[in-house]
C-alpha cells in the first residue's frame, strides 16, 4: 500500500540483530552519529542524508538499497 | 540524554532562574537599574551543560544540526513577531509624532528580555523537536 507521502523504510533494527545483536550505541559510534539519531531512524521519524545512509550501509557491509528502501507515492507510481 | 537536550534544559533553567530572580528583585526593590543586574544570570548559558570533567565540545550529528537550525529559525521568527508587535504597539499607544524619553536601564532590560526570549524559545524548540517532532 502506498501513501500520499514518500517514505523511506529502513531495516536497521533487523540488520543490527543479524550482526550479532549490535547495540544502537555501537552502530552510532561506527556511523559517527549519536544513539538518539539511530533511535529516530529506526522509529522512522528521521530520514538520513545520503552520506549517513552510505555510512550505515558500510557498517553492515551491505549495499545501501539493502538497508534503505524508497517507497514511492501513489502519484509517482501512476506517472511512471 | 544527549548534549543537545542537556543544553536545552540548561538554557531553559538559566532563563527561568533569571525570570524568578527578576520578579523577586522587582518585588523588593521595584523597577530600576538594580533589577537589571539579575540578567547577569544569563551568562550561565555560556557554560557547557555537559560533562564538566572532560568537556570535549558538543557532539553534533546531522540530525542535531538540522534541529538546531530549525530551533534558531523558530526563535528568530518569534523574536521578529515580538519586535514588530512591540514597534506597532508603541505607534498605536503613543502616536506617530510622540517623543519618547527612555532611561538606559529600561532600554537595556528590553534588550535583555529579547535575548531571553530568543534563547528560551530556541531551547524549548530544540527539546520539542528532539522528543516528538518530525526530526525526533
Amino acid at each position: 500500500m502506498h501513501s500520499q507521502e514518500p517514505e523511506i523504510k529502513n531495516y536497521i533494527r533487523r540488520l543490527r540483530f543479524d550482526h550479532g545483536e549490535m547495540t544502537q550505541d555501537q552502530l552510532a559510534k561506527q556511523a559517527g552519529v549519536t544513539r538518539h539519531t539511530i533511535m529516530a531512524l529506526e522509529a522512522g521519524k528521521y530520514f538520513p542524508s545520503l552520506l549517513l545512509a552510505f555510512r550505515i550501509a558500510r557498517v553492515f557491509g551491505e549495499p545501501v538499497e539493502q538497508v534503505f528502501e524508497y517507497r514511492a507515492t501513489e502519484g509517482e507510481l501512476r506517472s511512471s | 540524554m544527549s548534549d543537545s537536550e542537556k543544553w536545552g534544559w540548561w538554557t531553559i533553567g538559566a532563563v527561568a532562574l533569571t525570570i524568578a530572580a527578576y520578579v523577586a528583585f522587582v518585588a523588593f526593590l521595584g523597577h530600576g537599574p538594580a533589577t537589571s543586574s539579575v540578567f547577569a544570570l544569563l551568562a550561565l548559558t555560556a557554560i557547557p551543560a555537559s560533562s564538566r570533567r572532560h568537556f570535549k565540545g558538543r557532539r553534533f550529528d546531522e540530525r542535531e544540526r538540522e534541529i538546531a537550525r530549525k530551533a534558531f529559525s523558530v526563535s528568530f521568527s518569534v523574536f521578529w513577531l515580538a519586535f514588530v508587535g512591540f514597534v506597532l504597539a508603541i505607534y498605536f499607544i503613543k502616536g506617530w509624532d510622540a517623543t519618547l524619553t527612555v532611561p538606559v536601564w529600561a532600554l537595556e532590560e528590553t534588550l535583555w528580555w529579547a535575548a531571553s526570549l530568543v534563547m528560551g524559545v530556541q531551547a524549548l524548540t530544540t527539546l520539542v523537536l528532539y522528543r516528538g517532532g518530525p526530526h525526533a
